[in-house]
């Protein structure tokens, strides 16, 4: 009987191994990269309904802050600014600019304006800003430097990976109490000793079991 | 019985949890024996859906939603966002009241706890209360005003009232009838009382078909006064309760349950505790908790208070009343003398009480025994009771009405069928009715109003004993709704005034003082004027009875109808919690059923789930049979509270409505009545089995070994003896660890005691854990499976007689173990520890492999086989407790030891730079415990409370010869049987 396979034919089926391999390896790496917090999630800056500039409010006119997210040291939400705030100052700082037009509406109708989220932990997390704040780690280590943003945009990718890196060795994103809203502070030569310091002061025990986040 | 069941165990004792348990070896098998009925998808149906599924979630992307994040325009200055408020607020229940303290999200009620300065609650509530949150948010809520079924606005309805009401106000109100529910609310008084000044020819009758007008009549038989009794079981050293569910159904409950537990707990050997005697028909919480208790066939209650007065007598105790009565009904004579030695030798120091459903006389009877025993004052007083504000329960026959005003009630549904309330209201020219819901009643009236929740309302409070409160809204009305008092202020004034307003004229008479201080204060503290009222002075008269008391000796079968633990008097009929929490007895979920003895089903030629219809007259309903131990013999006894057509998407059509079968008497007892096999079976959804710790499969011997290990307990006596006797139930080899063991010893480490001595089972525990922990509802057909999701379970359990069995209830909950089976177990480390020693479990990381749940041996995981919270209505999410994950389909969920409430502390400890207060964290079953069963807390804190209770020496760890060393501890129960009357184990 004729040979059905020429013999060139031998080296099909290890092309078709290697081609096989390099596909699986394809779709781990697409995960890996295209499913990671780090592409999904870094960079995310949606439009938002008001064109707020940080960079105008914070970087230029120097607001704290606090001055809006109030709730930042005692609340486990930092809290969005009611309309209030806005119109505290606005009332009389360029009432008729049109960058206002919707806080002007939603402050004459009683609507809230409705934000959206930036930054988001899973339903399944619970984040408490307070706890941070309070603990020296500040705005700008999970924020980024958002007195340069003209749109907020989210800069770290907020994994468990990501967080847990720092429950278990915060020392190089501790600061003093003082300066946590500061964007701008950078860490002394001596930042080590600080922070071991602080540690001991503020009893800094970040929790690296689950139930720490996850309740 | 067989040998198995009169086998000595360790302790004497064998236990079982249902009789399918206990028939292995008897004849009471074939009775029993279930049909399993479950309908399940066909195949074809299966794979279609799982197609239709499929594409769908091919469809949906991976892209990230948008979120809003909405503030507010102009932020209230008392609310942070993520830290919840908390507002003291009170609750009228008839002649009753609660006082509350409510947890608020954002504007948002979630949780209900009791208010600890009022008296009533002492800080704790109960499974009504719990599940009241779940009522707010009912997505089946009246949501406006409805013209004969056309909806209209609320001015529609005041300027029809207002052209009635200038009519009325001319002829003085004649042909009008008011129906309302029973209260003792000041305002409500108040505007009452205008009401029939300004109405004088009008009629009120107050309805609630679960009511204290007998307990009234009684006392006004026997005094001349119309009074309630407001008993201090603290004080009483032996109780006797005469069909009187006190520890969870009547009124004061919450009160009762602490007081009691207080006179019953037991610190050490060196202490002392009551002894509660109870005679009832059917098997109560109150009944579970008795130290000797006595079946009584219901239409003997009466028969057996007499023999109590006679036996008194014979014993050298006038009882007024005593010598006109005799009864033909033989007792154990023993049992009475030496229940009757009891009372007497504990005057001033004993109570009787009787349950409300008992006819007045027997009331009367059972105030002048109390008399006699110098009780009066000391363990029961009376507190008036204004005698138009008695409740009526057969009242509309000789009624006729040109306008019906029906305020709250739901008469159509609960009221006697031959009350012609239907006639009535069709026969008005105008019918009104305020109502939560579209229910029966508002069916078939002219105008229906939509009434509002006691969360979204201005009020006010009463309890018996006078202490005021206010009812302040934690929220604004979901649906506009309006409250009793702004409609009875309509009627009286014919235009419509604020609850506030309401509300506060009546507190400016009552408050000294300057006003706005005081208002404020009250509603700070959530009471004024703690026992504002001093008892009433009552005298005795000379009790006559005249045939009263007919002696029924006749073994024909009797038919009982009690208020179910779930759905009350049907008022919680669509609420999923309740219908979802198995009857502290019976253990049975989202159905009444018709519970009899073994030997009348006999009689009966009936088995477990057989349908029979139950007759009287041309009247009857077709009920399923449930064969109960400890209930009378001849004796049938349905739950009120079901069958509802109008209550919701939750009620509808679950179990049947008994009400049907009442006389027009509005008596709960029926007697002539006939029952007739239909031939037909009825599944019902049990729990008593789902996660049982004897598991079914191990051998029958194992199981009755194992049970006294897992609930231990002892008479009184006995503990006096053997300090130690809980040592003694299991012995073991010395315990050796197959790994290193970590060492939990930094503070804090958590951990819990459950006092078995003071558990009555009421379930408070498992509505508390529901609301706090977000706990879906799973529906019957799921409980039927056994896939009950409740994180705190009740294990009830039954020894001794099975025809008059002891019972032993054993809460159980995540034991957090130290040597956790569970998380040697788990392929990806979904379950772990903390080092704080709870056992915690991380929902996203579950892949649902359920090897946990095999492992533990306390069944007390729970598994999302569906989605259950995702389809949820909106309004329902909004009781969900944001500080917890809802969980998803597929993982694993179990107790947490509050975990929620754990983080927080600490947290705020760490932020404030201290270590957490002793007592700061208190977990959600802990927090609602009438009886102060549970205790949570810091076990390395020597001042905490856990760490006293720990001390304890009847502290045993449940399967601790597994070497698991639970963090939660039992503390075995105690008896307290009298020594004359113990009887005989075989």
């Amino acid at each position: 009987m004729a040979q059905l396979f020429t013999k060139k034919a031998n080296i099909i089926p290890l092309y078709l191994l290697i081609g096989i391999i390099l596909f699986i390896l394809f779709i781990i790496g697409a995960f890996w990269y295209w499913g990671s917090p780090y592409y999904t999630d870094v960079g995310y800056q949606p439009e938002q309904p008001v064109s707020y500039s940080h960079k105008f409010h914070v970087g230029e006119l120097g607001l704290d802050c606090r001055y809006c997210h109030v709730g930042v040291e005692t609340s486990p939400v930092a809290g969005v600014p009611p309309t209030q705030t806005c119109m505290n100052c606005h009332a009389m700082v360029k009432p008729d600019s049109d960058s206002l037009k919707v806080v002007k509406e939603s402050w004459d109708t009683n609507k809230p304006i409705q934000w959206v989220r930036v930054h988001k932990s899973p339903d399944y997390v619970y984040f408490d800003h307070s706890a941070h704040v309070n603990a020296g780690v500040g705005c700008v280590s999970c924020h980024g430097h958002v007195d340069r943003m003209n749109v907020v945009v989210q800069m770290e990718p907020l994994s468990m990976s990501w967080c847990l890196d720092c429950h278990r060795d915060p020392v190089e994103h501790l600061r003093p109490l003082s300066e946590i809203t500061n964007m701008e502070w950078k860490p002394g030569a001596n930042h080590t000793e600080f922070a071991q310091d602080l540690i001991q002061e503020l009893n800094i025990d970040p929790p690296t079991n689950c139930q720490g986040c996850h309740r | 019985m067989s040998e198995t069941v009169n086998e000595k165990t360790i302790t004497g004792r064998t236990y079982w949890q249902s009789l399918r348990e206990l028939s292995e070896h008897s004849d009471i098998q074939e009775l029993i024996e279930k049909e399993d009925k479950i309908n399940g998808f066909s195949r074809r149906e299966f794979l279609g859906l799982m197609g239709a599924s499929l594409a769908l979630a091919g469809l949906a992307g991976c892209r990230r939603p948008v979120e809003k994040i909405i503030p507010y325009v102009v932020a209230p200055e008392e609310i942070v966002p993520g830290i919840p408020n908390y507002y003291a607020t009170s609750f009228q229940r008839g002649f009753d009241a609660l006082g509350l303290v409510i947890e608020n999200h954002e504007g948002r009620p979630t949780k209900i706890e009791g208010n600890a300065k009022h008296p009533s609650s002492l800080g704790k509530t109960d499974s009504f209360t719990q599940a009241e949150i779940l009522n707010l948010y009912d997505p089946d809520r009246s949501t406006g005003v409805l013209h004969n079924g056309d909806s209209v606005t609320h001015e529609d309805f005041y300027a029809a009232w207002n052209k009635l009401y200038e009519n009325y106000v001319s002829n003085g109100g004649n042909g009008m009838v008011v129906i309302s529910e029973a209260s003792i609310a000041p305002t409500f008084i108040r505007l009452k009382k205008e009401f029939h000044k300004t109405f004088p020819k009008a009629k009120w009758i107050i309805h609630n078909p679960v009511s204290e007008e007998n307990v009234i009549q009684g006392v006004k038989i026997v005094t001349g006064k119309t009074a309630l009794p407001h008993y201090n079981f603290e004080k009483a050293k032996v109780i006797l309760s005469i069909d009187s569910d006190f520890l969870l159904m009547e009124s004061g409950a919450v009160r009762n349950a602490m007081e009691f537990a207080n006179g019953r707990r037991v610190q050490s050997e060196k202490d002392d505790m009551n002894r509660l005697y109870v005679a009832e028909s059917s098997m109560s919480v109150t009944g579970g908790m008795a130290d000797h208790r006595l079946i009584v066939k219901n239409n003997q209650i009466a028969d057996f208070t007499v023999a109590i007065a006679l036996q008194m007598k014979h014993q050298g105790i006038a009882v007024s009343g005593v010598d006109s009565l005799a009864t033909a009904v033989e007792f154990e004579e023993h049992f009475i003398k030496e229940l009757v030695v009891d009372l007497i030798k504990n005057r001033g120091k004993s109570l009787v009480t009787v349950g409300r459903n008992q006819p007045e006389h027997v009331h009367a009877l059972v105030y002048a025994i109390n008399y006699s025993l110098g009780n009066i004052d000391k363990t029961v007083s009376y507190y008036s009771i204004d005698n138009d504000l008695m409740p009526n329960a057969n009242f509309i026959e000789n009624a006729a009405a040109s306008t019906v005003i029906i305020i709250g009630s739901n008469p159509v549904y609960s009221a006697t069928k031959n009350s012609n309330i239907t006639n009535l209201i069709k026969n008005a020219e105008h019918s009104i009715h305020l109502g939560s819901h579209v229910n029966e009643t508002s069916q078939q009236v002219e105008w229906h109003i939509n009434q509002t929740h006691f969360l979204e309302e201005w009020n006010d409070a009463q309890s018996l004993d006078g202490t005021l409160s206010i009812t302040q809204p934690q929220i604004l009305p979901l649906y506009n709704g309006i409250s009793n008092v702004e409609l009875i202020g309509l009627m009286n004034y014919g235009e419509f005034t604020k609850g506030y307003d309401l509300v506060q004229s009546t507190w400016k008479n009552i408050v000294s003082g300057d006003f706005d201080t005081e208002w404020k204060k009250t509603l700070h503290d959530g009471v004024y004027s703690v026992n504002g009222k001093s008892p009433q002075k009552l005298s005795i008269k000379n009790l006559q009875f005249n045939g009263e008391f007919k002696s029924s000796a006749h073994d024909d079968i009797i038919l009982e109808l009690k208020p179910s633990a779930s759905t009350f008097d049907g008022s919680f009929a669509n609420n999923g919690w309740m219908q979802e929490l198995p009857n502290p007895v019976s253990k049975l979920t989202w159905d009444n059923a018709a519970q009899m003895s073994h030997r009348t089903a006999k009689k009966l030629n009936v088995k477990n789930e057989d349908v029979i219809k139950i007759s009287n007259g041309k009247k009857y309903v077709l009920l399923p049979v449930w064969i109960l131990p400890g209930q009378a013999d001849d004796n049938i006894t349905i739950e009120l509270g079901y069958g509802r057509t109008n209550a919701g998407r939750i009620g509808n059509n679950v179990g049947q409505n008994a009400y049907n079968l009442m006389n027009a008497d509005g008596n709960f007892l029926i007697e002539n009545i006939s029952i007739t096999k239909i031939g037909t079976t009825y599944s019902l959804a049990c729990t008593q089995d789902s996660h049982g710790m004897n598991d079914d499969k191990l051998a029958d011997g194992a199981i009755q070994e194992r049970l006294p290990s897992i609930i231990r307990e002892a008479t009184l006596d006995e503990y006096k003896h053997h300090p130690d006797f809980v040592d003694h139930a299991v012995h073991h080899p010395p315990l050796k660890s197959m790994w290193d063991e970590f060492e939990y010893d930094e503070s804090p480490q958590w951990g819990m005691t459950i006092d078995l001595n003071v558990c009555t089972g009421c379930n408070a525990c498992t509505t508390a854990c529901q609301s706090e922990n977000n706990i879906p509802i799973v529906g019957k057909r799921e409980v039927h499976m056994g896939r009950e999701m409740h994180w705190i379970r009740l294990d009830r359990y039954f020894s001794g007689d099975p025809d008059n069995p002891e019972v032993a209830i054993q809460p159980v909950a995540c034991q957090h173990c130290e040597m956790a089976p569970c998380e040697q177990v788990c392929p990806v480390a979904a379950t772990t520890h903390t080092e704080d020693g709870m056992n915690g479990m991380t929902y996203n990381r579950c892949v649902g492999t359920r090897y946990c749940a095999n492992n533990c041996p306390y069944k007390v995981r729970r598994f999302n086989f569906f989605n259950f919270s995702k389809d949820m209505p909106e309004i329902v999410q909004m009781a969900r407790n944001p500080d917890v994950t809802v969980r998803f389909r597929g993982v694993m969920e179990k107790c947490t030891y509050c975990v929620q409430r754990v983080n927080s502390a600490k947290i705020s400890a760490k932020k404030d730079d201290r270590p957490i207060k002793n007592g700061e964290v208190v977990s959600a079953c802990q927090q609602v415990c009438p009886t102060d069963a549970i205790t949570f807390g810091n076990i390395l804190d020597p001042e905490s409370k856990v760490s006293k209770t720990r001390e304890n020496n009847r502290n045993y760890a449940l399967l601790g010869e597994l070497n698991t060393k639970p963090r939660t501890l039992y503390q075995a129960k105690l008896r307290n049987p009298n020594p004359n009357l113990i009887k005989q184990h075989s």
